[in-house]
């Protein structure tokens, strides 16, 4: 592993910013670490750049514990949020810095920096000052400061956010770009999951201090771990059903019965449990008699047009409220309408608990 | 098209907004210009060349240029790196290492040079000590030094902190993760960034401490520097008797202050 986290915890006086954290990251690969606003996330940051010293737990880079090591002596570049070029330095100064700190010789230098500048595509700039550069063209630069000493890690702190929607696409583009074609360990944090599923070969869910969830991005959006990770990776549905029957494992939603076949997820006949089901699973379309689908009648109460589609929330009968994504044509305000949620798409959590079976 | 139909309703609002501070400030700037004006009024009545030409005046002009520039050094190689510190860090005592950095400015600068009389004078353990080894710290060029980097040493740690307080902490820390070290950092980043705050805070304590005159007087009323001398002039020979040390004292501020703006935008200044 080319960066580990063991147990990492941190307080702010008496405030758990980061709770017991443990990932990695291996040679080459591009985590992304995912959480709201608030969820320790730039704590985490810090603390591998070492800018915090964690209360407690172990960072590791490249197998040795770094957790007193200073920031300069680590070999963990940080791009953040916002660009912090040097503004008394030219384009190709800045690149350079962080050559000149290890001693390399003047040749060396520049051709270290031409090489990177010509990664981000920024030759000719070299000899402006930041303040010339679009927002952009920034942070490419900035990108390849951090790069050009070679650092064991690259740590990316929400580098796409304040960008527009074209731009911060591009730059998203170039980030997977540059990643791959300098095989840097990358940690990639971000509030925003579309970038977080767009880029990362992992991720890692933060909430509230604490991994919600970690592993293959489409594994997780697909069978989410915890509620917590249903709901911000993708938009989610909750639905509270009633067991009616253990096996094979039936859920009741008012009076619609739903049988969940394979699961594992043992549950006693009244208990309570949770449904997490996508926006884009459900449809107006009548269910399969078949049993592999069950509706769900409620009645319409918004309808929002975001053109490429209709958001339909309606409240079922058992008080639920839930989203429809509707491609063509919706039902009208207050109409009564059922909606067919497929067996297959639901995922049942325990209460407040993470263990979860997905079911197909 | 709100713009149009804006503009008409907008602007005797503007005029009323601008009318409040225009008044006011007026005011003020009028109560600053009046004295200046009258007082340059006088120059015509007096003999500058002769006022400067007698050997006191000379004397007091030499030891000021001197005096202020030592104590403008000294508070500026002592006070940066601790406004840097009240900028970047905090630690228990802070609300009290902050008190005393404003503290010369709240006491009077007669009651300062009291308080420098009594740890320092003569008949103090230290002061004894000094002048017996030959450097006495009171009536002195030495004691005025003291006497002017007491007074004016907080204008460059407070305008200083300010300038480094403005730098955004992540620039100091991406230094830190591309290998530089807290010292390289300060040196490569915290200082050219903050210069232009660091000079205004040089030029006012210079300023404050040619100027200095209410702690100089206690600690040093000998050997006189400039202000001393207008004292001494005035009251013997009144106002007229003032003007040429007055106007030389002014000049010097304001060519010092000129020329450190003027050296400001040598290097790559980022104006903000």
């Amino acid at each position: 592993m080319t960066l580990e986290l063991e147990g990492v915890s941190h307080r702010y006086g008496d405030e758990l910013a980061v709770s017991d954290v443990s990932f990695g990251a291996e040679p080459g690969e591009l985590v992304g670490l995912l959480g709201p606003s608030g969820c320790g996330k730039t704590t985490l940051v810090q603390a591998i750049a070492g800018h915090v010293r964690p209360t407690a737990g172990r960072i590791l880079l490249r197998g040795d514990d770094v957790t007193d090591t200073p920031p300069e002596r680590r070999h963990v570049s940080v791009v953040f949020q916002r660009p912090t070029l040097y503004p008394h330095m030219t384009v190709s100064e800045n690149v350079a810095y962080g050559l000149a700190a290890r001693g390399m010789d003047r040749e060396e230098r520049d051709a270290r920096t031409r090489d990177y500048l010509d990664l981000v595509d920024l030759e000719e700039q070299c000899d402006s000052y930041p303040t010339e550069l679009s927002g952009g063209q920034q942070r490419r630069v900035e990108l390849a400061r951090a790069l050009a000493p070679q650092p064991d890690v690259l740590l990316l702190d929400e580098p796409l956010s304040g960008l527009d929607p074209t731009l911060r696409e591009r730059l998203r583009d170039e980030i997977a770009r540059i990643q791959r074609e300098t095989g840097v360990t990358t940690l990639f944090v971000t509030h925003d999951q579309e970038d977080a599923m767009a880029l990362a070969d992992r991720l890692v869910v933060m909430n509230d201090g604490r991994v919600a969830g970690s592993g293959h991005p489409r594994r997780l959006y697909d069978s989410p771990p915890t509620p917590f990770v249903a709901s911000f990776l993708g938009r989610s549905n909750t639905l509270s059903g009633t067991v009616v029957n253990q096996d094979p494992l039936t859920v009741a939603f008012g009076d619609a019965e739903l049988s969940l076949d394979g699961t594992n997820l043992r549950r006693s006949e009244g208990e309570t449990v949770l449904c997490h089901v996508r926006p884009k699973d459900l449809s107006f379309a009548p269910a399969e008699t078949n049993g592999a689908s069950v509706s769900v009648t409620g009645e319409v109460k918004r309808i929002v047009d975001l053109g490429r589609r209709y958001d339909v929330t309606l409240e079922t009968r058992t008080g639920d409220e839930v989203v429809v994504e509707e491609p063509a044509r919706p039902p009208s305000r207050d109409e009564s309408v059922s909606v067919s949620v497929p067996g297959d798409c639901v995922t049942v959590f325990d209460g407040e608990q993470s263990d979860s079976s997905r079911l197909s | 098209m709100s713009g149009t139909d804006a503009l008409p309703i907008s602007r005797p609002n503007r005029t009323a907004e601008l009318l409040v501070p225009a008044l006011l400030g007026g005011l003020i700037l009028a109560y600053f210009a009046l004295p200046f004006v009258a007082f340059l009024s006088r120059t015509g009545a007096a003999n500058i060349t002769a006022g400067l030409s007698t050997p006191e005046t000379q004397h007091a002009i030499r030891n000021s240029l001197i005096t202020a520039p030592i104590a403008t050094a000294i508070s500026t190689v002592l006070g940066v790196p601790l406004a840097y510190v009240l900028a970047r860090r905090s630690f228990p005592g802070k609300r009290l290492v902050e008190g005393l950095v404003v503290l010369p400015l709240i006491v009077p600068p007669v009651v300062g040079g009291a308080m420098i009389i009594t740890a320092v004078g003569r008949f103090t353990p230290i002061g004894s000590a000094a002048a017996a080894v030959g450097v006495p710290l009171t009536d002195s060029l030495l004691g005025v030094v003291l006497a002017q980097t007491f007074v004016a040493a907080p204008f460059v740690i407070i305008t200083a902190r300010a300038g480094f307080g403005a730098i955004d902490e992540r620039l100091e820390q991406a230094s830190r993760s591309l290998g530089y070290g807290p010292l390289a950092t300060f040196r490569n980043v915290s200082l050219p960034l903050a210069h232009g705050a660091i000079l205004a805070g040089i030029v006012l304590t210079f300023a404050r401490a040619i100027g200095e005159f209410g702690a100089t007087m206690m600690v040093a009323y000998n050997p006189r520097t400039m202000p001393t001398r207008i004292w001494v002039d005035f009251i013997a020979g009144g106002i007229d008797a003032i003007v040429p040390l007055a106007l030389t004292l002014l000049g010097i501020t304001l060519v010092v202050l000129a020329a450190v703006q003027r050296l400001a935008r040598v290097p790559t200044v980022i104006d903000r």
